[in-house]
């Protein structure tokens, strides 16, 4: 399709209108492919940030059982278990809908991707459900 | 479109506007209040603008049924042809032209480094894999074609949150385009445009959101056309690793 | 759409860096197995969960485990990296700038996964 401007030269155009980094997490008219973009974005993130603070806690294992066991014994206090919660739901969103990802990303089952979703998150849900209650009910 | 008198009502059209003398081209919003009927759609109502309120609204309109994708715009904050997306039952609603493509003017975006990628990838234009069965064919007339689903309105683009971040992203319309001429040749050599869109700007730049396919307005479904690519990307490369490097 | 170059005007045009995305399934795929894991070895071999100190480095004694944890910790740097730099990209730097992002990614990659392997060296070597 030929350029309407040939001969008169190109339109002085203003800057494309783009949503940047906001609109990767603007949750505003998405359907589920797009909340499953924000989630996957959200909980890598986070579990990048927790890997290393991963990393930097187990450090304290160097400086002996003492260092380790009172870390311990913050770890078992309720918000650090809310927290353990809040991880254990991060990486079952994020694992079962990477292999959403992975299979509808590769041109596997390029039509199903709703459905994968749908299942993915019903799956972390019931996990994440019973991962609480042993988390909280002292398991 | 027979709407009686009393199904009329007042809805404020907030029209984002930019001219490029003016005001160095500087973004603004217009509110204008339009006389809306059940039926009536963006595109009836900025007509209506122009017609009466301001005739220096500019946008983009031409077959009012669509099929000729030309009145692509963001109505409150969602991808559409203007030409079949009601006017909402609020009393306000916001029209702002395309996302991810250079404005010209108030509702009306560049579209000549959209089309040009179709160039790149080979630009189908008649599908020629589906016929109506059993239709009833004209006097000489060997076989039916149709046109391609795609209209190249660009709202797939708009809707992209990649293309959203990042302008060098070739976009959902382009790599649907690749994967029809990938999936149906027509005589040309698919080969060097899998390698094309092999690219991590390419078909390697779609995270999944699909929200190009939930916006589409014709069928085309690209997101998943973009998966198929991938596909037949990374079985290009097994076959070109397999048989040891050669014919890239 | 945008003035900048489009893929086939490119100087290096062509077929570049798919491989990635591959991997990061790849790798995904893997850290199903060893997060579920690792997760199995924290929370239900132990009656109590791989909690004190005692039970840690029991844990890190078998040479097994420790190839299994450093698997993971391989596969989940990979993978983490590799997610972060394809957010980076989506910002549309240019080529220059996200050859240095990649660079430095495999700086960082490495640095973890060789603090990480020194790490169960010296918690073992502390609980000697």
């Amino acid at each position: 399709m030929a350029s309407t401007t040939v001969g008169r030269g190109r339109p002085a155009t203003g800057p494309a209108r783009r949503r940047g980094m906001l609109g990767w997490f603007d949750p505003r008219g998405r359907r589920l492919g797009g909340l499953a973009f924000i989630l996957n974005r959200l909980t890598g993130l986070g579990l990048v940030v927790y890997l290393y603070l991963h990393l930097m806690i187990l450090s304290l294992l160097v400086q002996g059982p003492n260092a380790w066991d009172d870390f311990v014994d913050i770890a078992l206090s309720p918000p650090f278990l809310a927290l353990d919660v809040f991880l254990l739901t991060g990486m079952l969103i994020h694992g079962l809908n990477g292999i959403r990802v992975g299979l509808v990303g590769l041109g596997l089952v390029a039509s199903r991707q709703k459905a994968l979703f749908i299942a993915a998150m019903v799956i972390a849900a019931f996990v994440a459900l019973v991962g609480a209650l042993r988390i909280f009910g002292g398991e | 479109m027979t709407e009686t008198v009393t199904d009329a009502r007042t809805t404020r059209v907030v029209v984002s506007r930019r001219k490029e003398g003016d005001d160095h081209g500087a973004l603004r919003y217009d509110t204008f209040d339009v006389a809306v009927g059940p039926r009536t759609t963006i595109l009836d109502a900025l007509v209506a603008i122009r017609r009466e309120l301001d005739p220096t609204l500019t946008f983009r309109h031409s077959c009012f049924h669509a099929s000729c994708g030309t009145c692509g715009m963001r109505v409150d904050g969602r991808e559409g042809l203007a030409c079949v997306t009601p006017v909402p039952a609020g009393d306000e609603v916001t029209v702002e032209p395309l996302g991810n493509l250079p404005v010209v003017s108030d509702l009306v975006v560049d579209m000549d480094a959209f089309y040009d990628d179709f160039d790149d990838a080979g630009r189908p234009l008649v599908r020629a894999s589906e016929t109506i069965p059993g239709a009833a064919r004209a006097e000489g007339v060997d076989e039916l074609e149709r046109y391609e689903d795609c209209i190249e309105c660009g709202i797939c683009l708009s809707a992209c949150p990649v293309a959203g971040s990042d302008p060098r992203y070739v976009g959902p319309a382009a790599l649907a385009a690749a994967w029809r001429v990938v999936e149906e040749p027509r005589g040309l050599d698919p080969g060097p445009v899998v390698r094309l869109m092999d690219d991590e700007q390419a078909a390697w730049r779609c995270h999944l959101a699909w929200e190009c396919s939930e916006a589409c307005p014709s069928g085309v479904d690209p997101a998943a056309a973009i998966m198929r690519l991938r596909r037949s990307a990374v079985g290009a490369r097994a076959h070109r690793l397999f048989s040891f490097g050669g014919n890239r | 759409m945008t003035t900048d170059q489009r893929p086939a005007d490119r100087p290096d045009a062509g077929p570049r860096n798919a491989p990635v995305f591959v991997f990061q399934v790849i790798s995904g795929a893997a850290l199903l197995v060893l997060l579920g894991l690792h997760m199995v070895a924290q929370h239900f071999i132990v009656p109590t969960g791989l909690r004190f100190y005692e039970d840690v480095i029991a844990w890190l004694r078998n040479p097994v485990m420790i190839a299994v944890e450093v698997a993971f910790l391989v596969f989940v740097t990979y993978h983490a990296l590799a997610g972060v730099r394809a957010i980076l990209f989506d910002f549309g730097f240019s080529e220059r700038t996200e050859r240095r992002i990649t660079n430095i990614l495999w700086v960082v990659g490495i640095v973890t996964v060789v603090y990480g392997v020194a790490l169960f060296a010296a918690i073992l070597n502390a609980a000697a």
